[in-house]
């Protein structure tokens, strides 16, 4: 593992990305050397609060994807397992992305060959509807009018067209029930180690990108990306690495913070009564990759004359199949149609199963996943 | 070439937002769409399911277009019936009651029994009201309503629900349940201005009134995406007056519809049905002529909502298929 600081050489990458565009010219690098067939990362659909996750084949188009989307909580390793389990690819990784990569891998249903992953530093994702919403009334501001969100030093922090800003510190909208989404707040892995590199603006200098190189590829990812002359780098100073590992520290504090004040209310979920049975968390998990073959498809799970279904039978086989591999991506709560805050129970038991095992889903070091391993079956 | 596309749930009239997710032209699979306003990427499984149409297209034969248009010249006009099928979007439903109009052909506007009303509460009323009398399985049928209803709870709201079933999600959030006649209901409650009823179901048309009296707001939710839009275009049918008009029709038009799996009456007896599906269903399997149509992936046009909200889609994809304004086009010129 080391360190470096890098930039784009490219004055309109180096503009348009969040700090430095560095991430878009390594992504330059990849496709314009031919390494990989194609690049994932979120583009702006209707607005900057609706991240959508876009094919790039082609370089040029590489610049629509600059910048940071705080606002779209999106999941990238079903998208791979699914639709790209064959081809080359590089793609943007948020901590519970490349976890869930991380675990698709030890299922071999991803290829870790065929993949480069470029890792960003997370402190949260914040739903877009919730996004805007809080806009309007924390900031007295227009959402249409904001140009950029950052997250940083504690605080939500937006930028209009005219270069002003506006913060407002996280724990102030969270306390009012805006913020971050609910996992993202007790998420406790902020950088994703297990990425080739990891990317993102603590500890670095105003136009640059800090990048943590995880492994020999992010090496590669590095060296490459500067001898093309679309990088440059710089070694960041003893200060710089340490705040960043200071800012870490505080939001795993933050985290663990939470952990500590909501795990207690996974055992009494009233919530369940108005599960309608539609297995929209199933279907979105990035964990449960079975589809068709799922336990819960064969007639003796089936009982649809019985909505809500029995929490033991339906929850309780999902629970058992994977909550060691939850890597707390908050999918399952965002697509509840009934708002039934599902990721707290499995975050909980992947927490337990960790304090017993010391596994981390998707972060471990373990070639096989959980319960494949003899001394980890025990829950 | 991997694509994620925005359009919406065709499946009821909550007015959902849903990404579909193309390869290489195909589509391949949903998304949620977490910037849509009404479900912020929440949908239900009929919602996901709704691109399983393509595992049934039909294949497009203009010889049966031509033989259908043969069938209708024969035809005495007023034996013959459309249905103003709340699946169709306003820009078809607009051509569709121009054709009726144009050729003295009947009109069939019909959805469970319900009809259009004027003035409905939103469903941020709904999250905000303090007062909620809920009749039908609201919950597990429209769920991205029930989620209003949900959070109105949550806000302190007093919820009453009246279903058949009793143990079921929307039973399960009630303050008080019961399982009475909707006359019952009303009369049992003391029901204001500051309540909303939300309805998706009725034991008659004539409950329609007693609802629109109660004095409070009202939402009913329809069961088909644009159903709004069409029994604002065209009166509802109540059940008897649609099984009285079907009785008295030779040729029966049925655009995007399954009216054969949506009413019961035995279709059987209607010697010619014509459908325009982009897909099978149990009317294309009893049909005389099948026309394959384009469905709303494949054109542009709009959907109005039960709370009246008209959002516009975009085409996800080409298709060769006619659109039903295609077609109706087609028919107009052929019957001139």
């Amino acid at each position: 593992m080391s360190y470096v600081l890098a930039k784009s050489k490219d004055s309109a990458i180096h503009e348009a990305g969040e700090c430095g565009g560095a991430v878009t010219s390594i992504f330059k690098y990849l496709l314009d050397e031919g390494i990989v067939d194609g690049v994932i990362a979120l583009r702006p659909g209707d607005d900057i609060y609706d991240g959508i996750p876009t094919l790039i084949t082609d370089s040029e188009d590489l610049i629509s994807t600059a910048g940071s989307y705080h606002c779209a909580p999106t999941m990238i390793g079903d998208i791979i397992q699914k639709y790209f389990i064959d081809k080359k690819v590089a793609f943007t990784v948020k901590p519970c992305d490349i976890r869930s990569v991380d675990e698709l891998i030890k299922r071999h249903k991803i290829d870790p060959d065929n993949i480069y992953t470029i890792g960003l530093n997370c402190g949260g994702t914040v739903s877009p509807v919730t996004g805007r919403k809080m806009i309007e009334l924390f900031y007295d501001v227009n959402p249409d009018d904001v140009v950029s969100e950052e997250i940083d030093k504690g605080q939500f922090i937006i930028e209009l067209a005219d270069g002003t800003e506006k913060g407002v510190k996280i724990h102030e909208l969270e306390h009012e029930g805006f913020g971050r989404r609910t996992n993202c707040q007790r998420c406790d892995v902020k950088i994703p180690r297990k990425a080739n590199i990891a990317c993102g603006n603590w500890g670095s200098e105003d136009g640059w990108t800090f990048i943590e190189i995880n492994d020999e590829k992010g090496q590669e990812l590095i060296s490459g990306a500067k001898s093309a002359g679309l990088i440059e780098t710089k070694n960041p100073s003893e200060q710089a690495i340490e705040a960043r590992l200071k800012v870490e520290g505080i939001m795993i504090k933050m985290a663990k913070k939470v952990q500590a004040a909501k795990f207690g209310d996974a055992g009494n979920m009233d919530a369940w009564n108005r599960c309608i049975g539609c297995y929209a968390c199933r279907d979105i998990c990035p964990i449960c990759w079975c589809y068709k073959n799922c336990e819960l498809n064969k007639s003796y799970f089936k009982d649809e004359n019985n909505i809500p279904p029995s929490p033991i039978a339906f929850q309780g086989v999902r629970l058992s199949h994977m909550s060691f591999s939850c890597c707390d991506c908050g999918q399952c709560d965002d697509v509840c149609p009934m708002d039934i805050p599902v990721s707290l129970i499995f975050d909980k038991l992947q927490k337990k199963y960790c304090e017993r095992t010391g596994y981390v889903a998707g972060v471990s070091d373990d070639i096989k996943p959980p319960l494949y391993s003899p001394e980890k079956t025990e829950l | 070439m991997f694509e994620i596309k925005h359009t919406l749930c065709p499946s009821c009239s909550v007015g959902c937002g849903i990404n579909v997710i193309l390869d290489s032209e195909e589509i391949v699979g949903t998304f949620p769409y977490k910037r849509h306003p009404i479900n912020e990427g929440k949908n239900c499984s009929n919602g996901r399911s709704s691109i399983d149409i393509f595992e049934e297209k039909l294949a497009f034969d203009s010889k049966v277009l031509d033989d259908a248009i043969g069938k209708l010249k024969s035809c005495s006009n007023e034996k013959v019936t459309v249905i103003f099928s709340g699946s169709c979007s306003n820009e078809d439903l607009e051509a569709i009651k121009s054709l009726c109009e144009s050729k003295g052909f009947n009109i069939l506007a019909y959805d469970n029994d319900l009809r259009n009303f004027d003035s409905v509460a939103s469903y941020d009323e709904v999250e905000n009201a303090s007062t909620l009398f809920v009749i039908g399985n609201i919950l597990y049928e429209n769920p991205l309503i029930g989620r209003r209803i949900v959070r109105a709870k949550e806000n302190g709201a007093k919820v009453f629900v009246n279903d058949d079933l009793e143990n079921s999600p929307t039973a399960n959030i009630a303050d008080e349940f019961t399982s009475v006649s909707v006359k019952e209901f009303l009369d049992a409650n003391d029901i204001n201005e500051d309540s909303i009823i939300v309805f998706n179901k009725v034991d008659s048309f004539e409950d329609l009134d007693l609802i629109e009296s109660a004095g409070s707001k009202i939402l009913p939710v329809y069961s088909k995406s644009n159903s709004k839009g069409a029994l604002s275009l065209v009166e509802a049918a109540s059940k008897e007056d649609v099984l009285e008009l079907l009785k008295n029709t030779d040729v029966l038009l049925v655009f995007n519809d399954d009216v054969v799996n949506d009413i019961n009456f035995d279709f059987k007896s209607i010697s010619q049905i014509i459908a325009f599906s982009p897909s099978k269903n149990d009317t294309t399997e009893l049909a005389s002529f099948v026309i394959p149509v384009k469905s709303w992936l494949e054109y542009d046009g709009s959907f109005t909502n039960a709370e009246g909200l008209t959002q516009e889609f975009k085409a996800a994809f080409e298709s060769d298929n006619m659109s039903v304004v295609d077609v109706i086009e087609k028919i107009n010129g052929e019957l001139e």
